[in-house]
Parts: structure tokens; sequence; C-alpha cells
């Protein structure tokens, strides 16, 4: 019997040591307490002022105390269930855990056919929702679009309705207001049972995103508080730029965004104490050359690992970003920045890990990029999952067994590990050169567009239960009459 | 209910070394020649784990646990088939060649090929080229295969092939040749008849070979 013997059973990796977390956790609740943000929500303003924290107009500066209160009711472990009971969908998050899928709102689509950029439509959605449910490495669901042919205002209902059926594995939602955040969750609760049902097994996440620098914006505010009221596990992250809309440094730009990000951890605590929250945000350069927001630079694995062990350090699961690229088409570029994002972010653990399949600095999504992605998350796990040492693994036995000039590859102790011990590609090519040139001498990206096309020609994601296509064509329907009438078009956004 | 051609392919699939020769004994019981159940189970399972071996759908030590349970229905069968003088698909002499101490491969090759019903003379490694002369002499056989792992050694295939053709027996076998780094441009111009770039091409090219002559 082993006493005292201690395991890594990952690779390790850490970049800052406890006085520097400690420092940066100082530093966001310093810019809480002192600087404060502007909110822009008179409800939300009043639910902080109750909970203590100080209102002034449309400023509110919250005290450690209330901030520290917030993190320690909020879970740092909880799962989000697959829509049709698949316990391999089902995402638990918890330290050591690193989940990955794509993210939202890019403008434009690579067409799975002709394999042009062009602007994202509605079917769309199915095609990266069900490529999503094929690959083995992808966790959860986003769209990598907005859907451009439907009414301006019900893109984010229409991509919901159109995920939804096309995936059971959890669909982390965006949407532009609380009526399109109220269509979805009468989806989801649908399919979940009813509210009851759905509070013991939430099958989806709630998107929000506030704006650098310091602003809790109306509608991030609205959605917020309605997801907390019907207990909806909630993502709340800035996406701040460094150099532009935050610090240039990555210790600034880390410090005020999670201060935004926290906010709404204030607020949503205030409401729902417990309610799953997975704190922000999205961090990263202005180039300022190209003047883009870079998804392929270094400093953007950097940063979000900077945030992932803050988060980590609070106690909260963080929305990690990698698997992109600022690069126009699948190319090498492409493959360096996604690889070395997703390889860093799987080394953080960081909880879930979105905008996998972004091109273009997130102008551009492509399920291409997606599907390559897949690889190269395959490749990281097995990596980060690192070498098991015991003493089946030291292969004593073995080694005696087989001896000088014998081989392994009839011994049980082979036949029982190698399906296991070793990670097989999907994509890279092993052949000899004899055999890939036979195969036609395919490049990566063939590969790649071959297995996106097989998949959509054959994966069959699991149905939904009866009724629920129904009730998403009234949702539709409503939303469809509410955007006709006066009052939704006369609106102003609320302070 | 699946036939018994059918429970002995998908034995040999899996790997079941116990129950092939029970399965064989079940399918003499039924009237079913040794030939018959050859040909239209064993066979045509190892036939399957080659195709899905080259869609990379099988794993190296699955290959070889096929080729295990191959190997033991043929033990029961040879001497039933020798009995009602079948003849087998033909016989092939294996080794690797002189300076070479790798085999794994080599004798992968030889599963794969007793699996497609080849007679299989392996003769190690390390083999010197009067090694070679004396079992085409000894053996008889249709075709000769050689490999090296080492591009020190692959050459050593060259001189193998010209002391056969010096022997005066090179009309009398078809040659093939394999190993890591032999491709089908080398195997041409040391004289070989055919390369396969892994077992089941090698297995796949010495049935060509006996089905052209």
């Amino acid at each position: 019997m082993r006493t005292n013997y201690r395991v890594n059973s990952g690779v390790r990796f850490r970049m800052l040591t406890d006085d520097q977390l400690q420092e940066l956790f100082d530093g966001v609740l310093h810019v809480l307490e002192n600087t404060g943000l502007e909110v822009h929500h008179e409800e939300s303003r009043q639910i902080l002022q109750e909970a203590g924290a100080w209102v002034d107009g449309t400023r509110v500066r919250v005290p450690s105390w209330l901030v520290k209160e917030s993190l320690r009711k909020a879970p740092r472990s909880f799962t989000v269930y697959a829509r049709d009971g698949n316990r391999e969908h089902n995402i638990h998050i918890g330290p050591g855990r690193a989940h990955f899928g794509p993210g939202p709102t890019c403008p434009n689509f690579i067409d799975v056919e002709t394999l042009e950029r062009r602007p994202y439509i509605k079917d769309d959605v199915s095609i990266v929702a069900t490529v999503v449910d094929a690959l083995p490495n992808i966790d959860f669901c986003e769209s990598l679009g907005s859907v451009d042919d439907v009414h301006a205002d019900l893109s984010a209902l229409y991509e919901f309705a159109h995920m939804f059926p096309n995936t059971s594995k959890p669909i982390v939602a965006w949407s532009f207001d609380k009526y399109d955040s109220e269509g979805i969750h009468q989806i989801a609760l649908a399919e979940a049972g009813g509210q009851e049902a759905f509070e013991q097994r939430p099958n989806y996440i709630h998107y929000c995103e506030p704006l650098s620098p310091l602003i809790s914006t109306f509608e991030a505010l609205d959605k917020l508080v309605f997801a907390a009221r019907k207990r909806v596990p909630l993502v709340f992250t800035p996406c701040a730029i460094a150099g532009g809309t935050a610090p240039i440094t990555a210790a600034g730009i880390i410090t005020q965004g999670v201060a935004e990000s926290w906010m709404g951890l204030t607020i949503a605590q205030a409401i729902q104490p417990g309610l799953p929250f997975i704190m922000g945000g999205v961090l990263s350069v202005m180039d300022m050359n190209a003047m883009v927001f870079s998804y392929g630079a270094p400093e953007l694995s950097l940063m979000m690992a900077g945030v992932t062990e803050l988060a980590h350090f609070a106690g909260l699961p963080l929305w990690q970003t990698g698997g992109c690229t600022d690069s126009k088409t699948f190319d090498e570029q492409a493959m360096i920045e996604g690889s070395m994002s997703v390889y860093f972010s799987a080394l953080t653990g960081g909880d879930l890990c979105h905008d996998v399949g972004y091109t273009e600095s997130a102008m551009t999504g492509s399920v291409f990029q997606l599907a390559a992605m897949d690889e190269a998350i395959g490749y990281a796990r097995r990596i980060t999952r690192g070498i098991d040492v015991n003493e089946d693994t030291l292969a004593t036995e073995a080694i005696h067994n087989v001896g000088p000039n014998g081989h392994y590859l009839r011994e049980p102790h082979t036949r029982r590990h190698y399906k296991t011990e070793f990670w097989y590609p999907n994509l890279c090519d092993r052949r000899n050169f004899d055999e890939w040139d036979t195969m036609g001498r395919k490049t990566m990206k063939d590969r790649t567009i071959e297995r996106v096309r097989d998949i959509l020609a054959s994966h069959e994601p699991a149905p939904l239960k009866e009724g629920t296509e129904t009730l998403i064509q009234s949702v539709l329907e409503e939303a469809e009459d509410r955007v006709q009438q006066d009052w939704w078009q006369e609106r102003e956004i609320a302070d | 209910m699946s036939t018994i051609y059918e429970k002995l392919a998908t034995a040999v699939l899996e790997g079941n070394s116990d129950k092939v020769p029970d399965l064989i004994q079940k399918g003499m019981d039924e009237g079913k020649t040794a030939k018959e159940l050859l040909d239209n189970g064993l066979v045509v399972g190892m036939d399957e784990v080659g195709a899905r071996f080259k869609r990379g759908d099988m794993f190296v030590p699955e290959v070889l646990m096929s080729a295990e349970s191959m190997k033991a229905g043929m033990g029961v069968l040879r001497p039933l088939l020798a009995e009602a003088e079948e003849e087998m698909l033909g016989t092939i002499v294996l080794g690797t060649v002189e300076g070479d101490l790798h085999d794994i491969g080599k004798n992968l090759v030889g599963m794969m090929c007793e699996g497609a019903g080849f007679e299989v003379v392996n003769l190690g490694f390390d083999q010197p080229p009067q090694a070679f002369i004396d079992a085409i002499k000894q053996h008889q056989p249709d075709i000769v295969g050689m490999s090296a792992l080492l591009t020190t050694t692959m050459r050593a295939m060259g001189h193998t092939i010209k002391a056969i053709e010096e022997a005066g027996l090179r009309d009398q076998v078809k040659i093939m040749v394999g190993g890591a780094p032999v491709d089908k441009e080398f195997a041409d111009r040391i004289g070989a008849d055919g390369y396969g770039s892994n077992a089941p091409a090698a297995s796949d090219l010495a049935k060509e070979f006996v089905s052209a002559a």
C-alpha cells in the first residue's frame, strides 16, 4: 500500500503565483469599490443598492465584502445536461475539466459547398449544430454566426430554434434582449419538462455581454435578470480590447475585464443565490497596425490563461477562448493560431473554451476550422491527460516476458492498453508515401472538407420530444407578430 | 440465425482463437467440407480484417489476434485439406535479409498470408542469400518475400535477388519486398516483382501473384 504518494494525473500548468493572483484579485475589488461601473438598468441598480452597493445616479460602486459574498454563493462545480439524456453529452464543470465549443455572431460563413465567404444564413445554423453534435471533442454549441435572412431583431431566436433540434449537446444561447431570452427559455422548458425539471437539469446556458470599459448595458442586464430569476446558468463576459477599450497591459485588462464580469456576478447572486455563473471575459489585443481585435495573437492565450487562473483562484469557472484565427482562409496561419490557443487553453483547464471555428478575426465562421480544431483539441487532450504511473503501466512484467529481441505486439499488456494509451488521429495523416499517393495525395484541408461533408450526409442528431417542434414554430410565429407591432418599432431602450 | 460460415468469419474478425476450432468441428458435423469452411468462413473473415485495417478501423494488435485465430483454424483444417488433396493457395518463403534483426513486420506479413490461405515458410531474420536459395530448392514456393527495416540493410535485398538469379531460380518464383524504408521505386530498381506497404497489402499482392499465374 502506498502512503503519502502524490500524483499528477495530467500535465500541470501554472503561470501566476498565489501572491500575483491575490494582487490581481485585490485590484479587481479596488476597481469595483473605488471606480465602480455605469449600470444602465434601473431594476439592477435597486437590487444592487438593497444588497449593499453604493448607487450614485447610474454609477454603482460595490464594496469588497459584497463581491466576496457573491463569490462565496456561486458554485465552482455544476452540470449542464444534454436535452436527450445522453450522458456523453453532459458537461460537468469543475476543476481540471476543459470543454470546447464554437462562438456566436460572425456576420459571414464559409459556404460548405462552394467554400466561398458569404453572409451567414438560417440554413447554416443546422449545419453548424449537426457538425458540433458529431465531433467528438466539441462539447457545447454556438452557431458561429448571426442569421442574416430573417427579421434583424429575431436572428438570435431563429438561431436557437435551429440549433436546438440539431444537437443534444448543451447550447450556450446568445440573444439580443429579454424577449429572445424568454422565447429561448420556453423552447428549453418544453424539452426539459417544465421549470422545476429545468432547474434540476438545466439544458442550456445563457450568454450576456457587458461593454468595456466599465459599462453594464441595459440589454445585458435585462437578460441577466431574466436568466437569474429562471435559474439559467449564466455566462457574463466582456470582450475587452487591450490598448483600445481596456489597459494595454495583460494585468490591467484582466483587472478591468473581471471587474466588469463581477458586477454581473453580484447582481445575479443577489437575485438567485447559488446560480451557476461562468465569468469572462474575452481578452485580446488591438493590433496597432491592422486595427483589429486579434483572435490569433499570443497575448490572447496569455491573457486568457491569466484570467483563468484568477477565476479558479476566486472559485469560479471561466469562459475561455481558443481555436480561432485572424486568417481569412483554411491555411497554415489558421492552423498555427488555432492549435496553439487550443493547446494553451487546454493546459489552463479553462472551463468552457469558445470561439473554436472563428476565422478572419471573428468576422467569418468556418465549420472547417471547427472540424480541424476538433483534431487539435483531441491532440491537446491526449497531452494534458498526462502519464499514468503505476504497477501496471510500468510494465516490468511485460518487459520480462518479452525479453531481448522480442516484440510487444501480441503481449496482453499491449492489447489491454493500445486503445487508451495512444491517441489516434481522425484528420492527421500518418500513412506512408505510397499509400498517401494512392489515396489521392489529400491535404489536411481536403480531408477536413471531406469529414465535414460526410458528417452532414450521414449524422443524425437525437430527435426532439414530441411537441417541442410545434412549440418552436409557435414561439417563432409569436415573435414575428411582435416585431410587426407599433410598440415594438417605436420602443426605446430604457436606462 | 447466422450460418456456420458467418459464425466462423465473425470469430476470426473478433480474434477468438478458442472458438474457431469448435466452430470448425460443428461445421464438419453439419456435413461441410474443410475446403468450404476455409473458403466461405475463415478466409471471408480474414478478408474483412484486411479491409478494416486498410480503412483504419482495425489496429495491429487486433489484426494479430485475428491472424492467430485463423492459425488455430488452419491447425485443424490443414490435415483434413491434405487428406482431401485440396491444394493450398500457394507457398511463400519469407525472410528478413542478411544483417537485419528486425522481423515484426515480416512476421505480420506471414500471419496475414497464412490467413489468406497460403502455406508460409518463415526463415526468420538475418538470412543470407544462400538461405533463400536453399529454401526455394527445398520448398518449391510460388513466392519469395523479403524484408529489411534499415536503409543500411535494404541493399541486401538486391544482393539476395541477384544471388537467386545466379542460382538460376529467378523464373520459378515471384519476389515481393517490404519494410519501412522500402518503396515501389526501390522494389523496381532491385528487380523485385512487387512491393507491399503493409501486411494486408503484401497479402493482397501475394494473392494477385498466384491468381495471375
